[in-house]
């Protein structure tokens, strides 16, 4: 396998995110690149996949590309299973997703994640220093399913000890079964994905801890662009460079118009 | 069963009245009710709350009008889980009414919200879920944490949404108000039910027969229905599944005659944009006109390709 010399940020989160999902697990995708990595999945080591998208779409094949909306025609013809808003998270709220992948645009140490505004809060809710679009089915997904797997850009301003708003929660303050405590199910945040590395969350303190690092990231620079201190699992080792084909596959056949995987300047 | 078809008009000035709260179907930009928003737009209206899951042109039109002609669109408020573009982009109208602290606005979640129309669907005040049970969104809305009565274990409620009156666009719609959904259910048939007023536009009128043929698929039932109107391309630049895909350059055109007025622009774009494509013109058919035959028929292709069916 060639390694690609030329892969950005995001085509490296694409092909991350594609290797943690798991074939034939169900796996409930927001919009975005949790889509384009699915759809990678898909398309490699995991045909068997069976996405959910919360407009109500449960299993499509995917053979028309990549959605360009959680709502989008293309997830619904062929699948197994369709509703609309209420039937895809009763399904599960009622515990029937492994996965939920999602994306935020600020993350703490517990993997709790923001993506309704940047600002004070809460003085500054109704005036907000920047407004982001909302939950949209994030915290529902992040209460309900029985795993997350969280995208978030690696940036120590958006790595914070403490959120501007907390949208999906994850370990809440890390203490033992504090989702249990506030009545969610599920065991929380399983794996964040950044433009730096791949993280889990620490079994007994639950907080987020290296586990591989991106070609060209160390430890030492992962923590510099951090906003709190890191736990380092014990056997670190570097995420392989994406290879030639699974760059190809994103750019030729994922996402050729660049929907979401933005193209690099040239 | 009452024939319930009348003008688009006629519909938005009988059941659109200043200060209701507006329940808008669809799902971002799929099956949105783009051609009435455009008649309310054409109309004014006043002090208006919003309620939504995922939006995104409907929200962005009406909120656009607001920034462009103060004097005759206002919204109050707006109850949401999402207003954005996903591929196309954020929802500028959004950031821009938000960061100013123009409007009020209750966050929700996708489910919330969802249940929230359910709850009133089904006529019932409340509804428990397990979406807001941290984080900040039971802080920032009216949800409030009780111990289950029976498992003692903490469970949210949330107050139904019973809207004024619903916008929904659907696929196929006969005179009394019986709707055919195809694709995502969204969340139409809650709001229908559960809002006072609902206007249905539709992309084929047909016969009751025809449409009752399979009544399963019977997704909006005419009782829910107040108005019916035929509005081919009803829901463009948006997407509606079976007739056409979106059509992306229009919706970043539009959304980039907002995007100066979010670092402190002028209005003019904006401006001109209402003028011409919904001031300057008589009905939704003019806009659509506005639009090549290439293009609109491209659009369709995309369509017919995901879901390829014989003629």
């Amino acid at each position: 396998m060639t390694v690609s010399t030329d892969y950005t940020a995001q085509e490296i989160i694409v092909v991350a995110g594609a290797k943690i999902l798991e074939d034939n697990k169900i796996v409930f995708v927001g919009t975005g690149l949790p889509m384009v990595a699915s759809l990678l999945a898909v398309l490699t080591h995991a045909p068997g996949l069976i996405p959910v998208f919360e407009a109500g779409a449960v299993g499509p094949p995917l053979k028309h590309g990549l959605p360009i909306s959680v709502g989008d025609s293309k997830t619904f013809t062929g699948a197994s299973y369709v509703k609309g808003l209420n039937g895809a998270f009763e399904l599960t709220q009622r515990g029937f997703a492994d996965f939920g992948f999602i994306g935020g645009a600020e993350v703490d140490m517990y993997g709790n994640l923001n993506s309704t505004m940047m600002g004070d809060f809460p003085a500054g809710y109704g005036k907000p220093k920047v407004r982001l679009p909302g939950s949209g089915g994030a915290s529902d997904m992040a209460a309900s399913c029985e795993r997350t797997i969280l995208i978030v850009p690696h940036d120590k301003k958006k790595f914070n000890q403490k959120l501007s708003y907390v949208t999906s929660p994850g370990h809440l303050d890390g203490s033992p079964g504090a989702r249990q405590k506030a009545g969610m199910q599920g065991k929380g945040p399983y794996r964040l994905i950044t433009t730096r590395g791949i993280f889990d969350f620490e079994e007994k303190s639950k907080r987020m801890r290296i586990l591989h690092t991106f070609p060209g990231e160390t430890v030492e620079s992962i923590q510099e662009n951090t906003g709190f201190e890191l736990l380092v699992a014990p056997d670190v080792t570097q995420f392989a460079a994406p290879t030639v084909e699974e760059v190809r596959l994103i750019r030729e056949v994922v996402d050729p118009n660049g929907a979401f995987v933005k193209r690099a300047a040239k | 069963m009452k024939d319930k078809r009348m003008t688009l008009k006629e519909a938005v000035s009988r059941f659109v009245k200043p200060g209701d709260n507006v329940g808008i179907g669809g799902f971002v930009n799929i099956r949105q009710p783009i051609a009435i928003c455009h008649e309310m737009i054409r109309q004014g209206f006043k002090d208006l709350t919003l309620s939504f899951q995922s939006a995104g042109m409907a929200p962005e039109l009406l909120a656009g009008a607001m920034m462009a002609r103060p004097d005759h669109c206002s919204i109050k408020r707006i109850e949401l889980a999402y207003w954005g573009h996903e591929a196309f982009g954020l929802a500028q109208a959004w950031r821009y009414l938000a960061e100013r602290g123009m409007i009020e606005f209750e966050d929700w979640s996708n489910y919330n919200m969802s249940a929230r129309f359910k709850a009133g669907a089904m006529g019932l005040p409340f509804i428990p879920t397990r979406g807001p049970l941290a984080g900040d969104i039971k802080n920032t809305s009216r949800t409030k944490i009780v111990d289950c009565p029976f498992t003692n274990r903490p469970i949210a409620l949330l107050p139904a949404s019973n809207p004024n009156v619903a916008l929904i666009h659907v696929q196929a719609a006969d005179m009394y108000g019986n709707c055919i959904i195809r694709g995502t259910d969204a969340t139409c048939a809650e709001i229908s039910m559960a809002a006072a007023h609902t206007i249905v536009t539709c992309e084929q009128l047909v016969s009751h027969e025809l449409l009752v043929s399979n009544p399963k698929d019977i997704m909006i039932p005419f009782p829910a229905v107040d108005a019916v109107i035929h509005v081919p391309f009803g829901a463009y630049p948006g997407a509606c599944r079976r007739h056409y895909y979106f059509n992306g350059d229009a919706i970043r055109e539009y959304l980039g005659c907002i995007a100066p007025m979010v670092k402190g622009g002028s209005a003019d774009g904006l401006k001109a944009w209402f003028d011409e494509n919904i001031f300057g013109v008589e009905t939704f058919e003019d806009y659509i006109e506005k639009f090549s035959t290439k293009k609109l028929i491209a659009d369709q292709l995309a369509e017919a390709y995901h879901c390829e069916r014989l003629a």
